[in-house]
């Protein structure tokens, strides 16, 4: 008689008072590995917790760890996101801070981190190094973490759980941020670690899963149902409905020419991020703008953002005008609404739904003024739209990781801005959220926005793009027009 | 140079000592066009002046910086801040000449010798700008004629004017014209573009003057902001070791509590601070507040005399021709305290915990801001200056507490600041002593509540909220908070 790995019964858990696992009962037997998908907000990030004991429940949670084994006897839980601390333990940072040069070091180096890390697990440093290496991490060793993006920081996530190798490793959303090697990489490497006996509970919607991936479930009802393969499920709450009126009006242009850049160089010390970058984006050009992890497409996107101090030492010209020839910041951010996973996590954690909707208008991180009622009427359109009324008055961290999104989605097109940048906008959302916000794209850019796309999924983009610029180490690659689409 | 305070007559130095305006939203209206094209040359690059040069920058503004030849030379971290970051970087000789604006963004101790070196390269009809008076106001440094004199000073470390105008948003700021030096009538209109351009004009900004700023600050930050909240977080923490409370919990207690509880006064004053006790634990505290601000009113009040007659500016200034020897020797007595050296124990302390457990700390902040205070106004400060010097800034001090200790406070206060804090320390540790030993664990270390049935006299009750809610500070303070919006929430560990 084989007692299962794992037995979960009578399982009862809320989050925010909502019951979201409801006497739940599950088995997960020796040597077996799952990935939990479907839609968000069904409690897949709950049920993970309370299995890794970070959260309280109600019922019994029981694991059968393998005594004989040496690998470590304990769940590891790899969050989706995370919050690192600076030197002196707090994490109060901005989205921008990461690109301005400051002497004084506010946060520990990669290779600090993982040293300590070891340290507190006794584990040998000589086993971490071929993980950095496959991961193509390596390089990043002296980087501060509040230089890195937010791939970059997930792959130190996962840097961290494929050398702890604990019994029972559960990650959720492990290929977020990650580009196209990466994920292949990380595969090889999960299989390898369930090779040696770690056994793996994945929290994802994607398709490209490492083999040792037995089974799928499904959150149904507050029950853990196994299925065949992940449902690309029509979900009953996100029907299309017709976009607000104000979001159908084409964007009034003040220059043909959206972006300029000549020859355009950034460099911390003696590390280059960008070099001599040309590219050219006029009024009304749908862009896909794609690279590796560390190829520098953020910093290419804060210099089109007004947000990078270097900015001033280069021929760049946003809008018609030549940056740094009086223009203030917010004259630049006023043409743009930008989403991306840097600007999501360093969001004001204060602000409700209803306030980081209706902060988009003053490209602000937080609500901190009274908004006229014309304004005031298209957040709460906006709001019905996303289908958010009931969510309004929630701050927006109490949501789960896939609304919290949606939420920043219509901050970011709520002033139907000239431009829309969107980097890896769609990162948490289920597919069918991921389905309905493209197709708004389209249709938004239908009416002449101007789109700049960031996604390392070829099958998560709009259809409108229609052009193409690709970095690799901080060097244009490609710039091509995709005639296919057009 | 004589301190220029004591030069003026009485009728004048109330004059200047009752400068203070609040400034409407509108008065905003016009940004920073008045520094529009000009050349704005910061001298010194290190939180404060680079913070502040970015935001200028990314306000349109054209910055650049200036630092010794020693610090370009020697490519220090000043030299880098400023190159890695964009700005152009120039000697005295080199950028001081073209310079409309200077701003000077160097420590208080370094003021006269940079002035020195600096006017005479200033052009014709240039501004100067300060973040603090001490240099004009206790050095008595005296400024060339032509040259207009301003000051703009954030109320915040140069880390958070940066987060929060990048966010939209931006710091408090107190902004005055020094009234000598206005010879063209444009400082005001420059020191409100300047603040526009770090983000100031969003969160409040106190129209003061070079006197009632330094007179108000010196005495807030050594009295209530630094001293009281040094001397109560060791007497608070020894107290509790003495009495077999677990070290590792007293020190976290002291460590983090002293910013839980100030949070609940910067989003409602004394009043909310003290509503977060149980209606037992609020009387005591009104009791023991009532107790300490007899015991220490007169040292309050001789600190108040030594600032305005310049007294306290004489010592310390001796002591920094001294080579800063009890400044230095009172900084390494603060390092050994028994406080300083435990670390914070790894226990849970829920929010509400923190006032419970720390009723001794509730009421040594409400004697304190309001001792500084009514000190303060007696003096001659409009109250709304004594306001931002007592009660405001407490919150933004206890968070460097809660961040690092005392050390990490007198890190980041100005030399000033440091310097009067352990005189006030040194002074009212002693004061204090008969009264602490009255002191039991219920007030510190352990919930107030535990064993008492709660009961209350009504009418006593009613006395005890009545002067909390009508005490002046809570009255300036509701119309005051009401302006500066959106304030943030600091975030506990």
């Amino acid at each position: 008689m084989f007692k299962p790995f794992l037995h979960i019964q009578d399982l009862n858990l809320s989050y925010h008072n909502k019951a979201v696992l409801k006497d739940l009962y599950w088995e997960m037997n020796i040597g077996e590995s799952y990935v939990i998908g479907g839609q968000s907000g069904t409690g897949k990030t709950s049920l993970a917790k309370a299995i890794a004991g970070l959260i309280p429940y109600q019922g019994s949670i029981e694991i059968d760890f393998d005594q004989l084994s040496k690998l470590p006897k304990e769940v590891l839980y790899v969050e989706s996101w995370y919050q690192f601390k600076n030197l002196e333990g707090v994490a109060n940072f901005y989205y921008q801070q990461r690109y301005t040069s400051q002497q004084a070091k506010e946060t520990l180096t990669v290779h600090a981190e993982l040293v300590g890390y070891g340290k507190e697990k006794g584990l040998h440093f000589d086993q971490v190094e071929p993980i950095l290496e496959a991961l193509g991490f390596a390089t990043f060793a002296s980087s501060q973490l509040i230089e890195l993006s937010s791939g970059e920081h997930k792959k130190l996530q996962l840097v961290k759980a494929l050398w702890l190798k604990p019994q029972l490793l559960i990650i959720d959303q492990p290929y977020t941020g990650l580009d196209a090697a990466s994920r292949k990489n990380l595969n090889i490497l999960l299989d390898q670690i369930a090779e040696e006996g770690v056994q793996l509970l994945l929290i994802c919607n994607d398709t490209e899963l490492p083999t040792c991936i037995g089974s799928f479930a499904e959150i149904r009802n507050g029950q853990l149902v196994k299925v065949g393969a992940l449902e690309s499920s029509a979900s009953n709450e996100t029907h299309l409905r017709e976009i607000p009126d104000f979001l159908k009006e084409p964007p009034v242009y003040s220059s043909q020419n959206i972006v300029k850049m000549v020859n355009v160089n950034i460099n911390y010390g003696k590390k280059q991020v960008l070099k001599n970058i040309n590219w050219e984006v006029k009024a009304g050009e749908k862009w896909l703008l794609q690279g590796p992890n560390g190829s520098g497409k953020s910093t290419l996107l804060s210099l089109v953002n007004g947000d990078h101090p270097q900015s001033y030492a280069n021929e760049l010209y946003l809008f018609g005008n030549r940056r740094g020839s009086g223009e203030s910041i917010w004259d630049i951010k006023q043409h743009i609404g930008l989403i991306s996973p840097e600007f999501h996590w360093y969001f004001d954690p204060t602000a409700t739904v209803w306030q980081s909707i209706a902060s988009g208008f003053y490209d602000t991180v937080g609500l901190f003024r009274q908004l006229p009622y014309t304004k005031s009427t298209q957040v709460d359109e906006l709001v019905e739209y996303f289908g958010l009324t009931e969510n309004k008055n929630e701050l927006l961290t109490a949501l789960p990781l896939g609304k919290q999104r949606l939420v920043l989605l219509a901050r970011t097109i709520i002033k139907n801005p000239e431009l829309l940048i969107l980097d890896e906008p769609c990162q948490g959302l289920d597919q069918q959220q991921t389905k309905h916000f493209n197709q708004l794209v389209d249709e938004l850019c239908s009416n002449g926005m101007t789109l700049i796309y960031v996604g390392h999924f070829e099958s998560q983009l709009p259809t409108c793009i229609e052009k193409r610029i690709l970095l690799e180490k901080g060097e244009v690659k490609v710039v091509e027009t995709i005639l296919e689409n057009v | 140079m004589a301190n220029y305070f004591n030069t003026l007559p009485l009728r004048e130095k109330l004059n200047q000592l009752g400068v203070c305006d609040f400034m409407d939203s509108s008065e905003f209206l016009d940004g920073v066009s008045a520094l529009k094209g000009k050349k704005l040359v910061i001298v010194g690059c290190g939180a404060q002046g680079l913070n502040q040069g970015l935001n200028l920058r990314d306000s349109g503004l054209d910055v650049s910086y200036t630092l010794r030849k020693e610090a370009i030379e020697g490519k220090r971290d000043s030299w880098k801040n400023a190159t890695e970051n964009n700005f152009t970087v120039g000697t005295y000789e080199e950028l001081i000449p073209n310079a409309d604006v200077v701003i000077n963004l160097t420590p208080d101790k370094q003021h006269t010798a940079v002035v020195n070196a600096i006017m005479p390269l200033m052009k014709e009809g240039a501004t100067l700008l300060y973040s603090h008076g001490f240099n004009i106001v206790e050095e008595g440094m005296q400024i060339r004629k032509d040259l207009t004199v301003i000051m703009v000073a954030p109320k915040c470390p140069g880390s958070e004017v940066r987060a929060e105008y990048v966010r939209g948003f931006g710091v408090p700021t107190l902004i005055a014209v020094h009234p000598e030096n206005d010879p063209q009538g444009k400082g005001l209109a420059q020191a409100k573009a300047y603040c526009a351009g770090t983000g100031g004009h969003r969160a409040g900004v106190l129209k003061s003057s070079f006197v009632a700023e330094v007179k108000s600050d010196l005495m807030g930050e050594q009295t209530i902001l630094c001293g009281l909240l040094q001397t109560g977080s060791i007497l608070s923490f020894d107290k509790m070791v003495e009495k077999g409370i677990d070290a590792g919990y007293a020190s976290k207690l002291v460590q983090y509590g002293v910013e839980v509880i100030t949070e609940a006064l910067k989003q409602g004053g004394i009043t909310a601070m003290m509503d977060r006790l149980s209606n037992v634990a609020k009387i005591k505290a009104f009791e023991i507040s009532e107790e300490l601000k007899d015991i220490m009113r007169p040292l309050f009040q001789k600190h108040q005399d030594d600032i305005m007659s310049g007294e306290f500016s004489r010592i310390m200034m001796e002591d920094w021709a001294n080579g800063d020897k009890n400044l230095l020797a009172w900084r390494a007595e603060t390092g050994e305290t028994a406080f300083e050296k435990t670390p914070a124990g790894d226990v849970k302390i829920g929010e509400q915990e923190y006032f419970d457990n720390y009723t001794l700390m509730v009421a040594f902040v409400r004697a304190g801001v309001e001792l500084a205070f009514e000190t303060m106004v007696q003096a001659g400060i409009k109250p709304e200056s004594a306001y931002y010097e007592s009660l405001h800034e407490t919150p933004l001090i206890a968070n460097t507490i809660a961040r690092k200790k005392l050390f990490e406070m007198n890190r980041v206060i100005s030399d000033t600041a440091e310097y009067g804090c352990y005189l006030f320390d040194q002074a009212c540790k002693p004061l204090l002593g008969d009264f602490m030993k009255k002191v039991d664990t219920d007030l510190v270390g352990k919930n107030f509540n535990e064993g008492k049935d709660g009961a209350v006299d009504n009418r006593q009750l009613i006395d005890v909220n009545e002067a909390i809610r009508s005490h002046q500070v809570e009255q300036i303070g509701a119309t005051l908070r009401k302006a500066m919006t959106a304030m943030k929430a600091i975030k506990t560990a």
